[in-house]
């Protein structure tokens, strides 16, 4: 592993993934409002 | 295509290899040539694990998909979000703490060697096939649409991956993946924005969409409980879950793209990004999808698009028939097409009248192209793939400027060669590091297990050239690919969550179990015809299941591996 990688910041990552799925959950609420808006 | 297409084409599929051969050409150790270096950042890696995923097929195919069924497909993906965090989490920090070339070398420290040598195999067996075929599905398009030679095209894609694959390792797969997959989404925004520009002048984008939602194309989140129901937002994430943790975890060509550089910090971020561009980069290019269905309600396509196939059923002597087909579909459109003109200026009762008869004549058209599909079969040119693989290449080739053409058959060049040189990088890696080096020389240089490497993966090229020269034999080719990989994922992902999740599992009985989950999902496979998405849950269950009982039952005393720390 590189310097870059030291320390290992866990709580770091777990906002990381958190942020991963609020975006995704964002983009399935888009996809559902277009899909309301055009069907 | 004329001179300036090829002159496009050429240029773009020879340019990038020769990029990455002038930036990656030396003598490195075993360990740059597996894992490339530390230049290799988390945007390199994002756009190499995107490239790798996104075989040509995705962008044959998936336009031609919306084409036909809408945009419902994109739920397939909602579970690769979740697998790839999953992945970030568990799979990579082990990988990377290890400092292990191949996915399988884990399994070997985890358990034992016989493991290592299962999963290895499994791997081998399923991904040399399948680059083959990721070879093949293109060409056969390709060459049936731009009239040539099928084993020409097959050498064109073929060729050149071998040689740059073999020469640069890991860095140049990468580092040429990031230029192809900025050339693909190039070409596919091109591709999108000229579709958009083409559609008639008095309907707007908004009206367009507004069109294309009446005929039932842009469905993209479905809530419903139903088990017919294709896609829907459990099904996707569910089962989308399980694939993409199979194909993310346990494949070599998606570990070596994300362990390349060896940075953990780089690994979890081009992942990461994945999980979120994933998504909409699908959507858009289904949305591509109904923009050429929107096109072709204005521009008269083709009764068939597979032409080559529908050429050869004339000649065979069902011209009558098939020209009796063509009339009834004419006079179709141009009565759908001048009821969707009339649309715009139309009230919002007439509106409600126009978009019931504009249904009736798709679900009419619709029945006229089925019944095209069954005299060609009838005449024994029944295509090896779907029609609406060829939609999309049909629209390139027949509606787009020169110049734009020569690039989106690069976009198809560029999207075999990336996701090929991944697979046979992988191959080539997991034949010298998992088999080679333990069971032939175990003692030799660094330099030695380099050349080693390169004369495999030269091997495993000319195996795919090979499997793709006979793949004419398989029906149904692209869902060929996919049953593959279905057959083969679950019971090598079995074999990880065993060693992540079942620390009292040893070796003997996880092999024990993987060999037993595998003979009865070959068993499965051809003896009944249920759905092969259930050979993943089917494989991987089993081995969950039985490696616990085996431990419990036969092997309480195995000295093979216990788990490290």
């Amino acid at each position: 592993m590189s310097e870059q990688d030291r320390p290992p910041v866990f709580g770091t990552w777990r906002k990381a993934y958190a942020c991963a799925i609020v975006l995704f959950a964002i983009e399935v609420a888009l996809l559902y409002a277009f899909t309301l808006r055009f069907s | 295509m004329n001179r300036l297409d090829y002159i496009v084409l050429f240029a773009t599929i020879l340019a990038i290899p020769l990029y990455g051969i002038w930036r990656t050409y030396g003598h490195p150790n075993l360990r740059h040539y597996l894992k490339g270096d530390h230049s290799i950042r988390w945007g390199t890696i994002g756009l190499s694990v995107m490239a790798t995923q996104a075989g040509p097929i995705t962008f044959l195919s998936m336009p031609g998909q919306a084409y036909e069924s809408g945009i419902g497909f994109i739920q397939n993906y909602f579970g690769q979000p979740f697998a790839l965090i999953v992945v970030c989490a568990i799979f990579v920090p082990i990988y990377q703490r290890l400092r292990v070339f191949t996915a399988y070398e884990y399994l070997g420290q985890r358990f034992d060697q016989k493991t290592r040598l299962l999963g290895a195999f499994l791997f081998l067996v399923q991904r040399g096939i399948a680059g083959g075929i990721t070879i093949y599905a293109p060409a056969i398009i390709l060459s049936a649409v731009l009239g040539w030679d099928l084993n020409l095209t097959i050498w064109l894609a073929g060729g050149f991956v071998i040689a740059y694959t073999v020469v640069g390792g890991t860095k140049i797969v990468s580092l040429t993946q990031r230029y192809q997959i900025l050339v693909i989404l190039i070409g596919m925004a091109l591709a999108f924005g000229i579709a958009v520009h083409r559609l008639p002048e008095d309907f707007s984008f908004s009206a367009a969409l507004s069109m294309a939602g009446k005929m039932g194309k842009l469905e993209a989140v479905d809530f419903s409980i139903d088990p017919s129901r294709r896609y829907t937002i459990w099904s996707g994430i569910l089962g989308g879950f399980f694939l993409s943790l199979s194909y993310f975890g346990a494949d070599q060509s998606q570990v070596q793209r994300y362990l390349a550089g060896g940075s953990l910090r780089a690994s979890r971020i081009g992942l990461l990004f994945n999980a979120i561009v994933k998504v909409p980069m699908q959507f858009l290019i289904l949305l591509l999808g109904v923009m050429i269905f929107l096109f072709y309600q204005f521009e008269k396509p083709p009764l068939f698009f597979n032409q080559p196939s529908y050429q050869r059923a004339i000649e065979n002597g069902h011209g009558p028939q098939l020209s009796a087909l063509q009339t009834q579909f004419d006079d179709v459109f141009t009565r759908k097409r001048d009821a969707l003109q009339a649309m715009p200026k139309a009230s919002a009762a007439e509106s409600e009248t126009l978009t019931a008869q504009v249904r009736d004549f798709e679900a009419q058209a619709r029945s006229i192209r089925d019944n095209t599909k069954k005299i060609l079969i009838e005449a024994g040119a029944n295509p090896k793939s779907k029609d609406s693989d060829y939609v999309f290449i049909t629209f390139v080739l027949d509606h787009l400027p020169h110049g734009v053409v020569g690039l989106l058959v690069a976009v198809i060049f560029c999207a075999t060669m990336s996701a090929t040189s991944a697979v046979l990088n992988a191959l080539g890696s997991t034949s010298a590091i998992d088999f080679y080096r333990p069971l032939l020389r175990p003692k030799a240089t660094d330099h030695h297990y380099v050349v080693a490497t390169r004369w495999l993966t030269l091997a495993w090229g000319l195996v795919a050239i090979a499997v793709a020269s006979f793949a004419s034999l398989v029906e149904n080719l692209i869902e060929a690919g996919n049953i593959l990989g279905s057959v083969f994922y679950g019971s090598i992902l079995g074999l990880f969550l065993v060693a992540f999740f079942l620390r009292g599992v040893r070796g003997s009985a996880v092999f024990y179990a993987g060999l037993i989950a595998q003979t009865l999902v070959l068993a499965l496979f051809f003896t009944s015809n249920i759905g092969y998405l259930w050979y993943n849950v089917i494989g991987c269950g089993g081995v969950l299941l039985i490696a616990p009982i085996l431990q419990q039952l036969l092997f309480r005393n195995d000295p093979s591996g216990p788990a490290p720390a």
